[in-house]
């Protein structure tokens, strides 16, 4: 019994000891002139006044860590840099229009390094303050506990909009605002009985649009501009390269969310042609999409190569224009969205197909739609696969999934564009922990900002898909 | 006295019931405790432990995921479901006693209750988390026993129903079923071919009395390994080899897992990785070791160290698998040495995952890959289709002027060489073996005798080809 005493009061007094014992602090320095290997990549970055703060924590084997940013001073016992949400909030609002140093020193091996200083520019340009994306495993071709998320990217607060529980664990994708306005939205619940569910002022009501997978709104939000397709998964022998996605037929259409109505025009509706990805200009007046001559598939694969058109639209009387302007025909283009000011297009481009999530070569371009000059955004762009952007309300900023980190998790980064048209380095959506993208299994797929709150969630959509499903002619 | 010798009697029991429970899942049903380990993770890292907050029963869950990667240890699967029976049995006895429940109907009320535990074990969707949390309960019935007052008695139980609640949450309890000693011995084929006692697997399922599709299938792997797949595909009919599957959202998890097997040994990384991912998805929230472990190897041999890296560091978060993956990177490259120069570098794109179609990739990279020539071969004799058989036989080992002399392929040979009536040259070309001929001629005499049982003629004239 004594002994059992005695176990109990050591291990007490290891327990004490080891919260009371005092974290260290840097003496001694050993100064290296590299930067700090941080994740995620925080290094030299712009970054909003209102992001949650940047958490990170440091790839070496280090016993404590100190991080000093502008005048806050951090010091934790191993790797991690955690931010207090308070002095974080009060350290960008000090700084906006600045540059903040951050300096990181590190025990290892008992001998502190200082690292070589890196900045964080802070803007005044707010980015919008909510994300949403699928949460999906990278394969795609199969899927099991999906959710699509809002996430408040001012703090860390997550709700699901999409959540397998309630959903029969079906699949669901794309959910897209009109004009990042949380009011009137969109997304898929696919299965038996699926359909589109869209949100207008909270009040939900499901659609069967024929086929439809990507889509944008018009500006008034009376119509949406989708594409249907025959999608076939294909898997490539040399491992690198995995697993590639192409059309066998896709066309694009219109549907009028008033009269429930679906239209098109044979230009978007060659059967020679892949018609696909979608968007309306900010103005209404165009319809902007990719598409390809078709080419025999798989076997000619590599020959099939997507450019950016455009066709006229007219909002007022719901027609469509006689004439398909190109606009780039170098490599594959996809996914093009256009700025909200109506300035730039941002697009990915491949070197084959319609699938970039999986080409390590995607990366994205920018063009300014007033002089055509194209930026192929160095900065921005990484050797994995860098593609499936959104525009920030502002024009500010635009995210994008990037695999720069490990070639298989979508992961979204955010691009800041200054008044110039500038691309800054962009930066990953910061989290509470730092170690999270490290330890998830899940790709962020198809992020989207939002100005506000969606109205609903995730019961109201288990709610929409009992009702009767809207046809469309 | 009687009241302490009645104690004393009780806990014998209890404890004797909790032996014999250890007893049986020890020898009777150890490696299911693998199947659990496997499939599932559990990281020592805050992140990770904070999504054990999401739901009622976190705590729980995280106690019974931390204690069910210890099941990888030999003995302690039993020795910790044991223990937590036995304390489900001891607390619930404990509290009836206080309860002024008899004795005797005390200690066979706990001895039910734990029987009854100890048999929703056997099921593979049963998780230890369920009995943590039925240990939890029972603690509190326990305490709230020793409480002699009834009015703090209620008060102790009001306020602690809501925390045991959100920590332990409430224990699933799955219908009463017999033990499944048929997938026990699927699991037992699996896990000795994963931990690579390829030996064995061939003497488990050789020295059984009942084979099934899993036995068959890892047997004829298990034999591969050994480059002597073509000796012994005939041993078991109907055979399985797995080349067949298709994987598709209705195809068991159990199959897909084996399909990753396959690829795995016939060096296909990029379906490796594809069986990997979609054995993941479908695991216990979405996370399984072993497959974790397969994705940081086939990444490894592709050269991905980007992604290799990324699961790496995963397992370096567990207790079981950090210094496994330690030693990849510090050792893969001599490890795997002989499995990345199989990889396939030349690119083609095909929508199908036929395997005949995967395996004439891999052979036209490397016509050295024996496992997958031997698979190639084996899957068209299987299926009776002799001109393919001829035609891949032509392609990997005529023209690379590396024949594969088995009996088998000899005896198949005779089977094309006959039916196309071919001259006496082309037996010469083909026909290496002596003995093979001669009793090729003593068949044509005796045609379905089953005295040639061991031969793929009888299996030819004789036996039901797999329908696909």
């Amino acid at each position: 019994m004594k002994t059992i005493n005695h176990i109990i009061s050591l291990c007490l007094c290891f327990l004490m000891l080891q919260l009371t014992s005092c974290t260290p602090t840097p003496e001694n320095q050993t100064k290296v002139d590299s930067l700090p290997p941080i994740y995620p990549d925080y290094c030299d970055v712009t970054i909003p006044q209102n992001i949650a703060p940047l958490n990170f924590l440091l790839r070496a084997d280090c016993e404590a860590i100190e991080v000093k940013v502008g005048k806050m001073t951090i010091n934790a016992k191993g790797n991690e840099a955690v931010f207090d949400m308070n002095d974080w909030k009060e350290l960008l609002q000090q700084s906006i229009n600045q540059s903040i140093e951050v300096t990181i020193s590190a025990l290892i091996d008992d001998q502190w390094i200082a690292y070589k200083p890196f900045h964080w520019q802070v803007v005044t340009d707010k980015i919008d303050p909510y994300l949403t994306y699928r949460l999906i495993e990278p394969d795609y071709e199969i899927w099991n506990n999906i959710q699509i998320q809002q996430r408040c990217v001012e703090n860390f607060d997550v709700n699901a909009l999409g959540h397998y529980e309630q959903l029969e664990n079906r699949c669901m994708n794309c959910h897209t605002f009109a004009n990042q306005d949380p009011q009137l939205s969109m997304m898929y619940v696919r299965g038996p009985n699926g359909g589109a569910i869209l949100n207008q002022k909270g009040q939900l009501s499901k659609l069967n649009i024929p086929g439809s997978v990507y889509f944008g709104f018009s500006p008034t939000g009376r119509y949406i501009t989708y594409s249907t397709q025959k999608i076939i998964p294909a898997f490539h022998s040399d491992p690198s390269k995995r697993l590639e996605v192409y059309d066998s037929k896709s066309n694009v259409y219109v549907a009028d969310m008033q009269e429930h109505r679906i239209f098109t025009s044979p230009l978007l509706s060659d059967s020679l042609k892949f018609e696909t990805f979608p968007t309306f200009s900010p103005d209404g007046k165009y319809i902007y999409y990719c598409a390809a001559d078709s080419v025999s598939l798989p076997n000619d694969i590599k020959q099939l190569q997507y450019r950016l058109v455009r066709i006229a639209f007219d909002e007022n009387t719901g027609t469509i224009g006689t004439q398909v302007d190109t606009l780039f025909n170098k490599r594959s283009v996809c996914h093009p969205r256009i700025s909200p000011d109506g300035k730039y297009i941002l697009y990915t481009v491949a070197d084959y197909g319609t699938f970039p999530i999986w080409h390590p070569e995607a990366d994205l371009q920018m063009m300014n739609l007033q002089t055509g000059s194209i930026d192929s955004l160095t900065i921005v762009n990484s050797a994995k696969s860098d593609t499936y952007h959104a525009w920030s309300s502002n024009s500010h900023w635009f995210v994008f999934a990037s695999k720069r980190d490990d070639g298989l998790y979508g992961k979204p980064y955010f691009c800041y564009v200054d008044k110039n048209g500038k691309a800054h380095k962009p930066f990953c959506l910061p989290q509470q922990h730092p170690t999270f993208y490290d330890n998830n299994l899940k790709s962020f797929n198809a992020p989207e900002f939002g100005k506000g709150k969606v109205p609903f969630d995730v019961e109201d959509v288990a709610k929409a898909m009992k009702q009767e499903a809207i046809s469309f002619k | 006295m009687n009241n302490k010798k009645s104690t004393y009697y009780s806990l014998i029991a209890l404890t004797i019931g909790a032996v014999i429970s250890w007893c049986f899942f020890q020898f009777w049903y150890a490696y299911h405790f693998f199947f659990q380990e496997q499939n599932q993770i559990f990281l020592w890292s805050r992140d990770y432990i904070s999504t054990y907050c999401d739901k009622p029963g976190g705590l729980s869950g995280l106690i019974g995921d931390f204690l069910t990667q210890f099941y990888y240890y030999l003995y302690a699967g039993a020795a910790i479901q044991s223990l937590c029976i036995w304390g489900i049995g001891m607390l619930l006895y404990r509290a009836l006693v206080n309860f002024k429940v008899g004795h005797l109907a005390a200690v066979l009320l706990a001895l039910f209750v734990m029987a009854f535990v100890s048999v929703c074990h056997f099921s593979t969707s049963y998780h230890l988390s369920s009995t943590i949390s039925i240990l939890a309960w029972t603690l509190l019935l326990w305490i709230a026993s020793i409480i002699r007052n009834r009015k703090l008695r209620f008060t102790m139980l009001a306020c602690a129903l809501l925390p045991f609640y959100l920590l332990f949450g409430r224990p699933v309890i799955k219908k009463i079923q017999a033990p499944d000693l048929v997938l026990e011995k699927d699991f037992s084929v699996d896990c000795e071919y994963h931990f690579g006692n390829y030996d064995k697997v061939i003497k488990m399922v050789e020295g059984s009395d009942k084979w099934t599709d899993q036995m068959v299938f890892f047997y004829n792997l298990a034999q591969a390994q050994r480059g002597e797949l073509p000796d012994h595909l005939l041993k078991f009919t109907p055979t399985q080899l797995g080349t067949f599957y298709r994987i598709g959202p209705e195809t068991p998890m159990l199959t897909i897992r084996n399909m990753n097997k396959l690829y795995w040994a016939l060096g296909d990384m990029t379906f490796t990785e594809r069986a990997a991912m979609m054995t993941n998805v479908f695991s216990n929230n979405n996370r399984n070791i072993r497959m974790i472990r397969r994705l940081a190897e086939c990444n490894y041999v592709s050269g991905d160290s980007l992604a290799a890296e990324k699961y790496l560091r995963i397992l370096d978060k567990t207790f079981v698998y950090s210094r496994w993956a330690d030693n990849i990177r510090k050792n893969g490259k001599s490890i795997y040495q002989q499995k990345m120069q199989m990889v396939n570098h030349h690119d083609t794109i095909s929508i199908t995952d036929n395997a005949h179609f995967i395996m004439m990739q891999l052979l036209d990279a490397n016509p050295d890959n024996t496992i997958a020539l031997d698979y190639i071969l084996c899957s068209t004799l299987i299926l009776k289709d002799i001109n393919s058989f001829k035609r891949d036989y032509d392609r990997y080992c005529m023209t690379t002027n590396k024949p594969r002399l088995k009996p088998l392929y000899q005896e198949a040979l005779c089977i094309w060489l006959a039916g196309t009536e071919a001259p006496p040259e082309e037996w010469e070309k083909y026909i290496k073996r002596p003995d093979v001929f001669k009793r090729f001629q003593e068949y044509n005499q005796q045609r379905g005798s089953t005295s040639f049982k061991d031969t793929y003629w009888y299996y030819f004239d004789k036996i039901k080809a797999p329908e696909i």
